[in-house]
C-alpha cells in the first residue's frame, strides 16, 4: 500500500505510512492514557482508527443508527463573522430550518458573561422573538471569561501581574474574588434568560480557560441555577484536557479542582446540576491529525464511561483532533467526528 | 558525594525551595563540585522535572512560580562561580501580549517557566503595541523578542511586528517567537517568524535553541 | 441528528432537560411518537411522522403548527414541561397542560 493522506495538527497535509500512522496511535493513546491515568485503546480501536485513515474516502460518517445531536456555541456569531448582515433571529432560523442543527444558542457577539450582563435587557426581547418562531430547544450561550474580572478590564488586582513577583497568597485571594464576580454575573444573566425570557436552558462555553477558579465559579453557578430551576438545561463545554491550577487549591465539594482530566470533571460537573457535558481535548499543532485523534479518543472515552449526563464532545477549530484552522477541513472533521461518536459513545458534539 | 548533592538539588527545585536552593549550591560550590556540573545534573533536572510535571497538570503555577524563584537563586550562586566566558547561555528575552488582546494567563506562564530556565525576562504586558515591542527590546538588549496572541483577529499584530522589525532595520539583530492558542508553525513560517512555541514547555526549548543558533 | 428535518431535535430536548444519555433518549422519544429508534434519523419518515402530529418540520405549509405552536404540541406529546411554553401560558393566562399541574 502507498502512503496515506492525511494532515498535521496545523492542517497541512502530509503522507504517512500506515506502520507511521499506527506507530502515532499507540504512541499518543499510551501518553494520554499515563496522563489521565486511564486505560489506553485496545487493539480493535487502533485497528478501526487505522482503517478510518487509510479509508480514502474525502467525507465519512456514523453508523446507521449511531447518529447523535449537536450543540454548538456562540451560534449567532458564526454567520455575523463571516460579515454577512444578519439578525440574530434569522441566524437561528437558518440553523434550524436550512442547516438541520438538533440545537440553537443565543449568544452576545462579546460572548463573556460580563459583558452580558450589561446587555441583559436587550437580550431578553431577542431570546423572547426566538422562542417564539424556532421548534428546536433553545440554549443563551456565554463564556465565564474571568480574565474579565481583573485589572485592566475588572475590579479585582491582576494574579497576572502577582504571580511572577512571588505574591502567591494575595494572587489566589484575587482569584476567589475573582470568582464570586463571575458567579453573580453567571447566575443573574442565566436566570434572566431562562426564568424571563423562556431560555430552555444556559451553555457555559470554554469553561476553565482561566483555570481552576474559573472552573470553580461555573460549577457554583450551575450549582445556584440548578437549585433554583431544576428544569433548566445546562451545558457545560470546557476548554482543556485539564484543569490548570492557577490557583491551585481551590475546591469545590471537597475536591482540588487543579489537575483534574475529564473523566473527574464530569463528575463534578453533575453534582452541580450540569445536564449536558462537553469534554475539550486541545490539538497539538506539531504532530499529525491520528496522533491527535487518538489521544482526545482516550481522554474522551474514559470521560463518557464515567458519566452519567450526556456528553457533547468540543469538536471544532483546534480542539478533538481536527485542526487548528479557521476553516476546518472536512476530512478531519469527519473523521473525528465519526471516531468519537462510535469509539466513544458520545451523545452529541 | 556529588549524587547526594545532585539529588538535593532536584528536591529543592521540585519544592520550590529557595533557602533549600540556595544552601545546595553554597555547599556544592564549598565541596568543589564543578559549578557547570552542579547546574546540569542538579538545578535543571528538577526545573525540567518541573516543567514536565506542570505540563501534565500534576504541578501548579503557583507552585512552578516557587520553583522558579529557587532556580533564579541557584543560577545566581552558580553563575558567580563560573568564569564569565565559560557562563551558562541564558539570554534577554521579551514578552508581552499583542495589541489588542488582554489575555496574558498563557504569557504569564510563559514568564514563570523562562525565569524558571533562567533567561532574562522582561514582561512588558499584555495590550502591547508593535512599537512598544521594539522600543523595549532596544531598551533592555533582548536577544529574542517573543509575542503572543489568544485571539485569531489579533493574530495579525504577530505579522505587523515583523514587518515593523524589518522596516526599522532591525530584524535581523532579533530573534523572533510567536505563542498562543490560535498560532501555530504554519502561521510562524508565513509571516517570517524565527520560531514558534506550541506551549511554555517548548517555548523554553525553541528559545535555547534560537540562543545557540 | 438533523434538527427538525428528523426527531434531533426532541431527543435534544431529552437531553438537555432531562439529562438523559442519547439511547434512553432515542427509545423515549421512539415510543412517544410509535416509530423506530432507527425512524428518528429518517427525514422520509419524520417528515411524515412530524406533519400527521402537527410539531412543525422544515417545509412549512399554511395553517400548520410553526415555533411556540409546534412546541406546545411537542410538549403534550413528549410529556416534558418546556420553558417558553409554559411563559406563554402564564403570559396569556391559559391553564397549564394537565400533564404538568
Amino acid at each position: 500500500m502507498g502512503k496515506i493522506l492525511t494532515r498535521m495538527g496545523d492542517g497541512s497535509r502530509v503522507e504517512m505510512t500506515a506502520a507511521e500512522i499506527q506507530q502515532d496511535l499507540e504512541a499518543a493513546a499510551q501518553d494520554a492514557a499515563e496522563r489521565a491515568n486511564v486505560p489506553s485503546l485496545t487493539d480493535d480501536e487502533i485497528k478501526y482508527l487505522l482503517d478510518l485513515y487509510k479509508c480514502k474516502d474525502r467525507v465519512v460518517g456514523v453508523e446507521e443508527g449511531k447518529e447523535c445531536c449537536l450543540t454548538y456555541d456562540n451560534m449567532t456569531s458564526k454567520i455575523k463573522r463571516a460579515h454577512i448582515p444578519i439578525s440574530k433571529i434569522q441566524q437561528l432560523l437558518l440553523f434550524e430550518r436550512g442547516l438541520g442543527a438538533d440545537t440553537l444558542e443565543l449568544a452576545h457577539i462579546d460572548y463573556s458573561f460580563k459583558q452580558c450582563k450589561h446587555v441583559v435587557q436587550y437580550e431578553k426581547p431577542n431570546m423572547e422573538q426566538a422562542v417564539l418562531q424556532t421548534i428546536a430547544p433553545i440554549f443563551y450561550g456565554s463564556m465565564p471569561n474571568l480574565g474579565l474580572y481583573s485589572v485592566p478590564d475588572g475590579p479585582v488586582a491582576n494574579p497576572g501581574d502577582m504571580l511572577p513577583l512571588g505574591k502567591i497568597e494575595e494572587s489566589k485571594e484575587a482569584f476567589e474574588q475573582m470568582a464570586e464576580y463571575a458567579i453573580k454575573d453567571m447566575v443573574y444573566v442565566g436566570s434572566e434568560l431562562y426564568e424571563k425570557a423562556g431560555a430552555d436552558g444556559i451553555n457555559f462555553d470554554t469553561t476553565a480557560a482561566a483555570g481552576d477558579a474559573e472552573f470553580y465559579a461555573a460549577l457554583k453557578a450551575a450549582e445556584i441555577l440548578h437549585d433554583k430551576y431544576p428544569d433548566m438545561g445546562i451545558e457545560m463545554g470546557m476548554s482543556g484536557e485539564f484543569i490548570l491550577g492557577l490557583h491551585s487549591e481551590i475546591e469545590y465539594n471537597g475536591v482540588r479542582l487543579a489537575g483534574l482530566y475529564p473523566q473527574d470533571q464530569v463528575k463534578l460537573a453533575e453534582q452541580a446540576g450540569v445536564t449536558i457535558f462537553g469534554p475539550a481535548i486541545n490539538i497539538g499543532t506539531n504532530e499529525s491529525l491520528p496522533w491527535n485523534l487518538a489521544r482526545s479518543i482516550v481522554f474522551t472515552k474514559a470521560c463518557s464511561e464515567a458519566a452519567e449526563i450526556p456528553i457533547h464532545a468540543n469538536l471544532g477549530m483546534g480542539v478533538g483532533g481536527v485542526p487548528l484552522t479557521l476553516t476546518p477541513p472536512l476530512d478531519a472533521l469527519s473523521r473525528a467526528s465519526k471516531a468519537h461518536v462510535e469509539l466513544c459513545r458520545l451523545d452529541g458534539l | 558525594m556529588s549524587e547526594k548533592i545532585f539529588k538535593e538539588a532536584i528536591e529543592a527545585i521540585l519544592k520550590g525551595d529557595t533557602d533549600k536552593a540556595t544552601d545546595v549550591a553554597k555547599r556544592g560550590l564549598d565541596e568543589g563540585l564543578n559549578p557547570i556540573e552542579l547546574m546540569d545534573k542538579g538545578f535543571i533536572q528538577g526545573i525540567n522535572q518541573v516543567g514536565d510535571l506542570f505540563e501534565t497538570g500534576r504541578l501548579f503555577l503557583p507552585q512552578l512560580v516557587y520553583s522558579a524563584m529557587a532556580m533564579e537563586k541557584a543560577t545566581e550562586i552558580i553563575n558567580a562561580a563560573i568564569p564569565e566566558e565559560k557562563a551558562l547561555v541564558t539570554g534577554k528575552v521579551v514578552v508581552g501580549t499583542v495589541e489588542g488582546d488582554v489575555h496574558d494567563i498563557g504569557k504569564t506562564i510563559v514568564v514563570s517557566l523562562f525565569k524558571a530556565n533562567g533567561f532574562e525576562v522582561l514582561d512588558i504586558g499584555r495590550d502591547v503595541p508593535v512599537e512598544r515591542f521594539i522600543d523595549q527590546a532596544e531598551k533592555f538588549g533582548a536577544h529574542i523578542i517573543g509575542s503572543s496572541t489568544l485571539l485569531t483577529t489579533t493574530m495579525a499584530m504577530q505579522k505587523q511586528l515583523e514587518q515593523e522589525l524589518k522596516k526599522a532595520g532591525l530584524r535581523e539583530k532579533y530573534k523572533t517567537i510567536v505563542g498562543g492558542a490560535p498560532v501555530t508553525q504554519r502561521w510562524a513560517d508565513r509571516i517570517g517568524a524565527d520560531a514558534y512555541a506550541q506551549d511554555a514547555g517548548d517555548g523554553v526549548k525553541k528559545v535555547k535553541l534560537l540562543l545557540t543558533a | 441528528m438533523g434538527g427538525i428535518r428528523t426527531a434531533g431535535d426532541l431527543v435534544a430536548r431529552l437531553q438537555l432537560n432531562r439529562g438523559m444519555r442519547i439511547d434512553a433518549a432515542k427509545k423515549y422519544v421512539a415510543e412517544k411518537l410509535g416509530v423506530s429508534v432507527l425512524d428518528l434519523s429518517d427525514t422520509v419518515v419524520m417528515s411524515e411522522v412530524r406533519e400527521e402530529l402537527d410539531i412543525g418540520r422544515v417545509n412549512e405549509t399554511p395553517a400548520v403548527a410553526k415555533g411556540i405552536d409546534a412546541k406546545f404540541r411537542i410538549a403534550e406529546l413528549l410529556d416534558l414541561a418546556i420553558n417558553c411554553v409554559n411563559m406563554f401560558k402564564e403570559r396569556v393566562g391559559i391553564r397549564a397542560y394537565q400533564s404538568f399541574d
